[in-house]
């Protein structure tokens, strides 16, 4: 304890004003100290928003380097990118590993060979859809090749746009795989029905949000209508323009040091299970690759999603088109496994743990609502000081208000943390009883000593300072400016013993934990339009 | 919904006039509802259908030949892709590979296809399709003969 004030002091006074960091963190005076462990360098910002108004420009980006990269049109970069879901590097590893032809094959993608065709169309056309006889300016060529009647095409894209399959419209003909050229559909659709042709663009715009992955809608309710961007790693938490904090890969509240999937237990655990959940956790799986639920309406066990991924419907597992029951490699569906017997004994115990740990965290994050409060109250007994002596600066009472908030949260997610960390089997942690043991009491002393300084923070954060003489308000102070100091460094240490003593690679490969962000987190930035502007 | 009708009242005409031509397939249309057919078709030769006449039952929805008629089996059929109950097909064609290039006629044809060459490697009917994965080609044929005997061929005296 003795040497953490010491050092806290040294930082306190010889590199208060240290200008090496970026000038938004100015306004922070507490900011300098704390960060004496260097964090990584700050390239830009990690995450932006898109706005309505900025995802066209947003999405053109991307299209412009494909289109650029390759000599595309634009509906055929777009099919791309689609397809390699918005992936701009993924798309030039597979053109350098496997080639242009099967890139493009793969994504549905012919590049026009047929486009003079249809100058040697006969008067008449026979469309084989409403096998009526057709003239030749009342049908549409396609890309690859197949030719059918103007209302036939229409209706085929109306149905599509309204099963919601507005990216990957194929060709009529049974076996062609080629993806409908955008423009044709457009001019087609909207002769029929221009609001259908605008709902089939927006569809096309916002596919750059909901099959990426570096873009996520933010899950705040009612919708703000923005999304994030991220850089390069989606395990992070980041904080919207409209204000919301969450976590970028699971979408749910911002959760570290918890992991997304035992974020998920808890969360599951300790809402009432509604109908509606009882229902989807029934009759749904979600898509080993987008996610999405799938319901199955009948057929056999291998099923498709939407996004094209093939699934085993038994045991939720990705499978390749040439799936079959006997051989699907990587997972061994319906082998029974587990051991019965210690089961009902255990069922109680494990209720009393999860209870002692919901418990603390239940009271944590109360104490948290609690403190929210004190804002207002903190504003208040700052401007009574501020009368009495006008030229200090008070920067340090929002400062460890800040570092509070910051610190409870970290504390009441560690429990649900632990929970699954030191037992529950839903996780499958595979370790050693006496591993166990030594992982837990090396987590328990440091949860402690967190839990320990946050409370004294809080009981110093309420005292009625604004009534206090100068020196008194001057040595609280200095104690709300060294416990901010050790709360943060308590948290960053906490995190640091998560990932390097508590959890081995393989577990963290599952259990990836959004980095410990000591100023909070990061507020996405406007996107920086980096392309010119299209005359 | 118009051009459904249409369609289907040329898919008509067509039967009529095809109705020689494949000896295979009987299609007949619902007297007063077009979107009501049936089939009958004979189960294919050098299989445990062989002689087996089977009675389908197709429901059409108004969005055809975009979206696929709805097929099931009326007569019973022990086959790794039909429901047992139901009657339901497990085809790719009547679901994601549907091209409105189909027709029903093709549906059939694609239906008896199926008969001759099962999947069993995405059954419905899981028993069927173990026979079949296991290697029992023997005792799946005769379960399928045995079924075939009792639902789909006319009792004799």
């Amino acid at each position: 304890m003795e040497d953490y004030f010491s050092s806290a002091d040294e930082y306190c006074y010889h590199d208060y004003y240290d200008d090496d960091d970026d000038d938004r963190d100015a306004s922070y005076g507490l900011q300098e100290i704390e960060t004496e462990v260097p964090l990584p360098c700050t390239k830009g910002p990690s995450c932006e928003v898109i706005t309505k108004e900025s995802l066209l420009a947003a999405q053109r980006e991307d299209l412009r380097r494909i289109m650029d990269l390759l000599s595309l049109k634009e509906h055929l970069a777009r099919t791309l990118l689609i397809h390699y879901r918005w992936d701009v590097d993924k798309v030039i590893v597979v053109l350098v590993e496997k080639g242009k032809d099967k890139l493009y094959a793969e994504a549905g993608v012919t590049v026009s060979e047929h486009d003079n065709l249809s100058s040697e169309l006969p008067s008449m056309v026979m469309c084989i859809i409403c096998i009526e006889e057709v003239s030749a300016t009342e049908v549409t060529t396609m890309d690859c090749g197949h030719c059918f009647c103007n209302n036939c095409w229409t209706e085929h894209f109306i149905v599509k746009i309204n099963e919601g399959q507005s990216r990957r419209i194929r060709c009529m003909e049974f076996n062609c795989y080629a993806i409908c050229d955008e423009a044709k559909i457009r001019s087609l659709v909207s002769a029929r029905d221009p609001n259908l042709s605008e709902k089939f663009d927006r569809f096309l715009l916002e596919s750059y949000i909901e099959d990426n992955k570096r873009v996520k809608w933010c899950p705040s309710v009612p919708h703000c209508g923005n999304a994030i961007r991220i850089k390069d790693d989606e395990f992070c938490e980041v904080e919207c323009a409209c204000g919301l904090q969450f976590c970028f890969n699971c979408l749910s509240e911002a959760h570290s040091p918890c992991s997304c999937l035992m974020w998920e237990l808890w969360s599951k655990k300790c809402q009432d299970e509604s109908e509606t959940v009882n229902w989807i956790t029934v009759h749904t799986k979600p898509c080993p690759n987008c996610n999405k639920l799938v319901h199955k309406d009948g057929g056999c066990n291998l099923v498709c999603c939407v996004c094209g991924q093939a699934f085993c419907w038994l045991c939720g597992g990705p499978t390749g088109k040439e799936h079959t029951w006997t051989s699907i490699s990587g997972h061994s569906c319906g082998q029974y496994k587990e051991d019965q017997g210690k089961k009902t004994e255990r069922a109680k115990m494990d209720l009393l743990r999860y209870i002692h740990y919901h418990n603390l965290f239940k009271a944590h994050t109360d104490s948290f609502k609690r403190e929210a409060e004190l804002k207002e109250t903190i504003q208040e007994k700052i401007s009574h000081l501020e009368e009495r002596q006008s030229s200090k600066d008070f920067s340090w009472v929002t400062n460890g208000l800040d570092r509070l908030f910051r610190s409870r949260r970290v504390l009441s997610y560690s429990y649900p943390f632990a929970y699954y960390m030191f037992g529950d089997d839903s996780v499958k942690l595979e370790m050693t009883k006496e591993e166990k043991e030594i992982k837990q009491n090396l987590f328990e002393e440091q949860q402690q000593q967190l839990h320990a300084n946050v409370e004294k923070l809080s009981l110093f954060m309420g005292e009625p300072f604004d009534r206090y003489p100068e020196d008194e308000v001057e040595e609280l102070r200095m104690k709300i400016i060294n416990l901010s100091v050790i709360t943060d460094r308590l948290c960053r240490k906490l995190y640091e013993c998560i990932e390097n003593d508590l959890l081995d690679s393989i577990q963290l490969v599952r259990h990836r934990i959004a980095p410990y962000m000591s100023r909070g987190l990061e507020k996405a930035s406007e996107l920086s339009i980096c392309w010119e502007t299209e005359a | 919904m118009q051009a459904s009708r249409a369609r289907l009242f040329k898919e008509y005409k067509e039967v009529q006039r095809e109705k020689v031509a494949d000896p295979d397939i009987q299609l007949v249309c619902d007297d007063s509802n077009i979107f009501k057919w049936t089939a009958l078709i004979k189960g294919p030769s050098e299989t445990p259908y062989e002689g087996g006449i089977f009675q389908l039952a197709f429901a059409v929805p108004e969005q055809y030949p975009l979206q696929p008629p709805q097929v099931r089996f009326l007569t019973k059929i022990f086959h790794p892709n039909v429901h047992f109950k139901t009657g339901e097909i497990c085809l790719d064609i009547l679901k994601n590979a549907w091209s409105p290039a189909w027709t029903l006629q093709s549906v059939c044809r694609a239906i008896i296809a199926l008969m001759a060459h099962p999947e069993p490697d995405s059954p419905l009917n899981c028993d069927s399709g173990n026979l079949l994965r296991s290697g029992d080609i023997r005792g799946y044929q005769s379960m399928a003969r045995m079924y075939a005997r009792l639902a789909a061929m006319p009792k004799k005296g």
